[in-house]
C-alpha cells in the first residue's frame, strides 16, 4: 500500500508539472517540432540555428505589432513516436496555433493528422516526399517536393549524353520517393536503368554495393544519398579506384558531406532547389549569419528555415494569432513573397509552386554552382 | 487536459504491451528480444486492412490471430534453444520483420509509412475523440489484464511457473514443459499484436521506424522495473515510466541541453536496467512467494 | 572489371568484413568460454575502442595514430574490467536472466555515453583519402592490408596465450568447470580479469580497423555485435577457431549476398543466417562444454 501512495504522489508531482504555464501575454509563441536529439540531430541544430536567427531579427525590428516572438522548442528524438508526443505537448500546454513541423517525411507524416484534427497549423521546411501536405488545409510546406526534382535529374543525366545508369538509392521515404519521380521521367526521355541499388541508411561499408553499381563501367551513376551515406560511398568509391560520374539529388550537397569525404567527393553533381545566392536578400542573410555565428557554412535547408519563419509572422501580422487566421493569410502573403529561396507562391496543394533547380558540383573541396 | 487523456492512452496501449511481455519473462523465463515485431505485425495487419476497407473488428482479429501464428511457428525451432540464444534467435527474428517491412514495398508502402490509418469503430461507434479512444484502449488494458490474471491464477499459470523456476523437476512431474513454453509465447505475441493494434489506430501513421530494438527495451523497463512475474507491475511500470519520460518535457531545459536528452534518457534506462538487476531484481513489487535475488 | 574479378573483389570485401567480424566474435566467446553467459554489451566495447583512438587522435593530444594506438586499447582493456567490476562481478550466480538484462542495460548504458560525448553522427579520423592498390585486378588499401595482418597476428597471439600459457589454462580449466577450477586452486580471479582484458581489447583492436576502413558511429556497436553473435553461433560457443571461421563466414556471405539478393537484406543475411543455424543444431552450439 505504502507504494501506490508512494506512485500517487509521483502522479501528483508530475501533473502539477504539467500544468500550463501562464502565458505572457506580450509574446507570440510559436511551436517547433525539431530533432534536437537522436539519428538526424545533425539536421536539427542547423535548422535551429537559423530558425533562431530570423526571430531575432523580426524582434529586433519590434516584432509583430509590437510583440516578441518566442520560440517554444520540443525535441522529436528523430523518430515518429515521439514526434507526435511533442506535437501534441505544443498544442495542448503550450497551445500554439502554429508549428513548425519535424524533419524526415515519415516524422511529419505522422504528426501531420494530428495538428489537422486540431486545427493547428503545422509547416514543413524541409519535406520533400510526394504528397507531403495532403492531410489536410492546415498542413504546408516551403519547400518544393520531389515531384518537380526527378525530371530534373533526369535531364541533367540526358543532358550529359548519360542514356543508361544504374540508380542507388537510400531506402527511406525521401531516397524512395525521388527515385520513382526520377525513374518515371528518365524512362519517359529514352534512358534506360540497369539496376536499383537500394542501401541502408547509417552504415559504415557500402564496397559491395559500389561494386554492383559499377558493374560493367558505367560512365556515370545516380546515387540519391544523404550526408554521411554519400561521404563514405564516394571515399570507398574513390579507394576502389571505381572511375564515373556521380549524379546527386539534393540531401548530400552540404559542406558537411565534402569535409568528410575529402578529395573524393570532387566533381559530384547534382541537383538541388536552387537558389539564387546571388540576389541581395541571400547576400544580406548569409551576412547576418556570418555575424552570428562566426560562420558562412550555412546549414543545408536552413535558408528555408529563414523563410519560413518570415512567412509565419507575415502571415501572423495579416490574419491574427488564430490558426486559422494563419491558415488563411499564408496563401496570401506567400502570393509573389521573394523570401531568401526565390519565390514562395503556394500552389493547390500547400506546397511552393514554382521551384528552380540548380546544378551543384564539388570543385576544389566547395560545394558550387556547375557550369557546364 | 489533453496532453494527459494522451498520455493516459499510451499508458493504457504499453500497459497492454508489457503484460504480455511479462507472461513470457515473468512468468515462463522465455527472454523475448523480438517482441516489438509481433507488435508490428498488429499494427500492420489491422493498418492494412482497413485501409483498403474493411472493418476494424475483422482488421483487429486478423492481427491477433496473424501475430499467434507467427508466435507459434517462431516458437517450435526456437524454443528448443537455451534462454541466451533463445533471445538471440528472437532478436533476429525482430530485425528480419523489420527489413521485411521496409523493403517489401509492393505490400507494406515501405518505408514511406502508411498514413491515414482510419479511427476503429466497433458496434457502430466510432472512437474518433481522445475520451472516446482512451475508453476503448482502456477497456481492452483491463480486459488484457483480467485475462491474463485468470490464465496466469489458474493451474496452467502455476504449470508456468514451475517450468521457469526448475525445467527439470516440471519435466518429471509430467508436465510438458516445451508445450507450456509454447502456449505461452503465443499468448504474449497475441497480447502483443493487441497493443499493436491500438496504436496503429492511434497514431493513424505507422512506418517502419517505429519498431526498433529501442521499443523492446522500453517494454523491458516497464516489465524489470515495475516487478516480473506480478499482476501489477507492468501496470506500475508503465504509468511510472510513461510519466517520467514525459516529465522531462516540463523541465524546461535550456535548448543547448535538449540535444543531449535524448542519450541521456536512454543512459538513464540503461542504469536503471543495471540498478533493478543488481539491487533488486525482483522489481517495485515483489513476486509472492518469489525467491530474492533470482 | 571483369567478371571473374568483381567476384573475386567481393568475395575479398566479405574476407575483410569476415576478419573483423572474427575479432568481434572471439571476445565474446572467451568471456562465453569463461563465465557461461553471452556479453550483450560486446558491441560497446567494440564502439569505445574506436573512439578512444579517437579522443587520443584529437583535440587536446592530437597525437599521431601509432601513438594513440597504445593508450586506446589500454582504455578498452580498462573499460572492460570495469564492465566486470560494476556490474557482472555482483551476479556472478544469477541466473541467465538477470545476467542477460543487466548486460543489456549496460550496452544501452554505454552507446548512448558515445552519442553523449560526440553526437550521433559519423565521424572519421580525418585521415588523407588515397586510391587503393591495384594487386591482379583487384583493390586493396592501407587500411584493409592492415586488417588481415593484425587478425592473423591476433589469432596467434590468441593461440599462443591460450593454448602454451599457463594463464590459458586456468582460463580453459574455468571454462571446463568454474567449481572445479577453484577447488584445484587455480586463481580463478586473475583469470577472469584476464578474459576480459583480453576480449575488450580484441573488440577493441577490431573496432579500430573497422573504423580506419570505414568511420565510425555510436551505432557500430550493436549492428556489429549481432555478427559477431552469428559468427560465434557458426563456429560453436566458446571455440576459437569456430570463431574465426564463422566470422569469416558472414562476411562472405552477406557481400555475395548484395550482389545475388537485394542490397537492402545485407544485414538481414547474418541474421537468417543465424537462425538457420540455431534451427538446424540447436544442441550443438552450447560448443565443447559439458555442464
Amino acid at each position: 500500500m505504502k507504494k501506490l501512495a508512494a506512485l500517487v504522489a509521483v502522479i501528483a508531482v508530475v501533473s502539477t508539472a504539467a500544468a500550463p504555464p501562464a502565458r505572457a501575454a506580450d509574446t507570440i509563441k510559436i511551436g517547433a517540432a525539431f530533432a534536437l536529439s537522436g539519428s538526424i540531430a545533425v539536421y536539427g541544430e542547423g535548422f535551429k540555428k537559423c530558425v533562431d536567427l530570423a526571430v531575432e531579427e523580426i524582434n529586433a525590428k519590434g516584432g509583430i505589432k509590437g510583440k516578441k516572438i518566442e520560440i517554444v522548442y520540443e525535441d522529436n528524438k528523430s523518430n515518429p513516436k515521439d514526434c507526435v508526443t511533442a506535437v501534441r505537448k505544443l498544442i495542448t500546454v503550450d497551445k500554439v496555433p502554429v508549428i513548425f513541423g519535424p524533419a524526415g517525411s515519415s516524422n511529419f507524416m505522422a504528426t501531420a493528422p494530428v495538428a489537422q484534427e486540431n486545427k493547428v497549423v503545422l509547416i514543413s521546411a524541409q519535406g520533400a516526399a510526394v504528397g507531403l501536405t495532403r492531410a489536410g488545409d492546415y498542413i504546408f510546406r516551403v519547400f518544393p517536393s520531389d515531384t518537380l526534382q526527378g525530371p530534373h535529374l533526369a535531364k541533367l543525366a540526358m543532358s550529359k549524353g548519360y542514356k543508361k545508369v544504374p540508380v542507388m538509392y537510400v531506402n527511406n521515404d525521401w531516397g524512395l520517393g525521388l527515385k520513382n519521380a526520377f525513374v518515371d521521367a528518365y524512362k519517359k526521355m529514352g534512358g534506360t536503368v540497369t539496376d536499383l541499388i537500394p542501401y541502408d541508411e547509417k552504415k559504415t561499408d557500402y564496397r559491395t554495393e559500389l561494386l554492383r553499381a559499377s558493374k560493367g563501367n558505367p560512365p556515370a551513376i545516380v546515387n540519391l544519398t544523404y550526408i554521411n551515406e554519400g561521404a563514405v560511398q564516394f571515399k570507398q568509391a574513390f579507394e576502389m579506384g571505381i572511375k564515373t560520374q556521380w549524379l546527386c539529388g539534393s540531401a548530400a550537397r552540404a559542406p558537411k558531406m565534402v569535409e568528410l569525404a575529402g578529395k573524393a567527393a570532387e566533381g559530384v553533381i547534382g541537383t538541388y532547389p536552387s537558389v539564387p545566392q546571388n540576389t541581395k536578400a541571400y547576400q544580406a542573410f548569409k551576412e547576418a549569419y556570418k555575424k552570428k555565428y562566426g560562420d558562412d557554412k550555412i546549414p543545408i535547408f536552413g535558408d528555408y528555415n529563414y523563410d519560413m519563419v518570415y512567412l509565419t509572422a507575415k502571415a501572423i501580422e495579416k490574419g491574427g494569432y488564430t490558426a486559422d487566421g494563419i491558415r488563411k493569410a499564408l496563401p496570401q502573403v506567400a502570393k509573389g513573397y521573394k523570401g531568401v529561396t526565390g519565390d514562395k507562391t503556394f500552389d493547390d496543394e500547400r506546397s511552393p509552386k514554382y521551384a528552380e533547380y540548380g546544378i551543384w558540383t564539388v570543385k576544389d573541396g566547395k560545394i558550387e554552382d556547375y557550369k557546364k | 487536459m489533453d496532453l494527459l487523456l494522451h498520455l493516459a492512452i499510451v499508458i493504457a496501449i504499453y500497459t497492454i504491451f508489457a503484460l504480455s511481455l511479462n507472461v513470457e519473462i515473468g512468468y515462463t523465463g522465455l527472454f523475448n528480444f523480438g517482441h516489438v515485431a509481433f507488435f508490428a505485425i498488429g499494427a500492420y495487419t489491422s493498418a492494412l486492412l482497413t485501409l483498403s476497407g474493411i472493418p476494424f473488428a475483422v482488421g483487429l482479429l486478423a492481427g491477433l490471430a496473424l501475430a499467434g501464428l507467427c508466435g507459434f511457428l517462431l516458437s517450435i525451432p526456437a524454443l528448443k534453444l537455451q534462454g541466451d540464444y533463445f533471445g538471440i534467435a528472437t532478436l533476429g527474428f525482430g530485425e528480419i520483420l523489420r527489413m521485411v517491412v521496409n523493403n517489401e514495398v509492393w505490400l507494406t508502402k515501405g518505408p514511406m509509412g502508411l498514413p491515414g490509418i482510419p479511427r476503429p469503430s466497433l458496434f457502430g461507434v466510432v472512437f474518433d475523440t481522445l475520451p472516446g479512444y482512451l475508453a476503448l484502449s482502456g477497456g481492452m488494458a483491463l480486459a488484457t489484464f483480467a485475462v491474463l490474471s485468470f490464465v496466469v491464477l489458474s493451474p496452467f499459470g502455476r504449470a508456468l511457473k514451475a517450468v521457469r523456476d526448475d525445467e527439470t523437476a516440471a519435466e518429471i512431474l509430467g508436465k510438458n514443459a516445451f508445450r507450456f513454453k509454447i502456449k505461452s509465447f503465443v499468448i504474449g505475441s497475441v497480447f502483443a499484436a493487441l497493443a499493436g493494434v491500438l496504436w496503429a489506430h492511434y497514431t493513424t501513421f505507422i512506418s517502419p521506424g517505429d519498431f526498433t530494438l529501442t521499443e523492446t527495451i522500453l517494454v523491458l523497463l516497464i516489465v524489470v522495473m515495475g516487478g516480473k512475474g506480478t499482476f501489477l507491475g507492468p501496470v506500475v511500470g508503465a504509468v511510472v515510466l510513461i510519466f517520467f519520460q514525459e516529465s522531462v518535457r516540463f523541465l524546461r531545459l535550456p535548448p543547448e541541453w535538449t540535444r543531449l536528452l535524448g542519450p541521456l534518457q536512454q543512459m538513464v534506462f540503461g542504469l536503471l536496467l543495471i540498478v533493478f538487476m543488481v539491487f533488486r531484481p525482483e522489481g517495485i513489487i515483489r513476486e509472492k512467494g518469489g525467491r530474492r535475488g533470482d | 572489371m571483369d567478371p571473374i574479378s568483381y567476384y573475386l573483389q567481393t568475395a575479398l570485401n566479405g574476407v575483410l568484413a569476415g576478419c573483423v567480424y572474427a575479432l568481434f566474435a572471439m571476445g565474446l566467446t572467451l568471456i562465453y568460454g569463461v563465465l557461461n553467459f553471452v556479453n550483450f554489451a560486446h558491441g560497446e566495447l567494440i564502439m569505445w575502442g574506436a573512439y578512444f583512438l579517437f579522443l587520443f587522435m584529437g583535440e587536446p593530444f592530437g597525437l599521431p595514430l601509432y601513438a594513440a594506438l597504445p593508450p586506446a586499447l589500454a582504455l578498452t582493456g580498462c573499460l572492460g574490467i570495469a564492465m566486470d567490476f560494476s556490474v557482472f562481478r555482483h551476479i556472478r550466480r544469477a541466473n541467465r536472466l538477470t545476467l542477460l538484462i543487466a548486460a543489456m542495460g549496460l550496452s544501452v548504458f554505454l552507446r548512448n555515453a558515445a552519442q553523449f560525448f560526440w553526437g550521433a553522427e559519423v565521424r572519421t579520423y580525418g585521415l588523407e583519402v588515397t586510391a587503393g592498390m591495384r594487386i591482379l585486378g583487384l583493390t586493396l588499401t592501407t587500411p584493409q592490408i592492415a586488417i588481415i595482418a593484425v587478425t592473423i597476428l591476433c589469432v596467434a597471439a590468441v593461440y599462443v596465450l591460450f593454448f602454451k600459457s599457463r594463464l590459458g589454462k586456468s582460463m580453459r580449466a574455468l571454462s571446463d568447470n568454474l567449481d572445479l577450477a577453484r577447488i584445484s586452486g587455480i586463481d580463478t580471479k586473475r583469470a577472469i580479469l584476464a578474459a576480459w582484458v583480453i576480449s575488450a581489447v580484441l573488440a577493441g583492436i577490431g573496432g579500430i580497423l573497422l573504423a580506419l576502413d570505414t568511420n565510425l558511429s555510436p551505432e557500430m556497436g550493436v549492428i556489429n555485435l549481432i555478427k559477431a553473435f552469428a559468427a560465434t553461433l557458426i563456429g560453436g560457443v566458446g571455440n576459437l577457431w569456430g570463431a574465426l571461421l564463422g566470422g569469416l563466414l558472414i562476411g562472405l556471405a552477406e557481400n555475395l549476398g548484395v550482389l545475388f539478393v537485394s542490397p537492402s537484406y545485407k544485414d538481414g543475411i547474418a541474421f537468417v543466417i543465424m537462425v538457420i543455424i540455431l534451427l538446424a543444431r540447436p544442441y550443438v552450439i552450447i560448443g565443447e562444454r559439458s555442464d
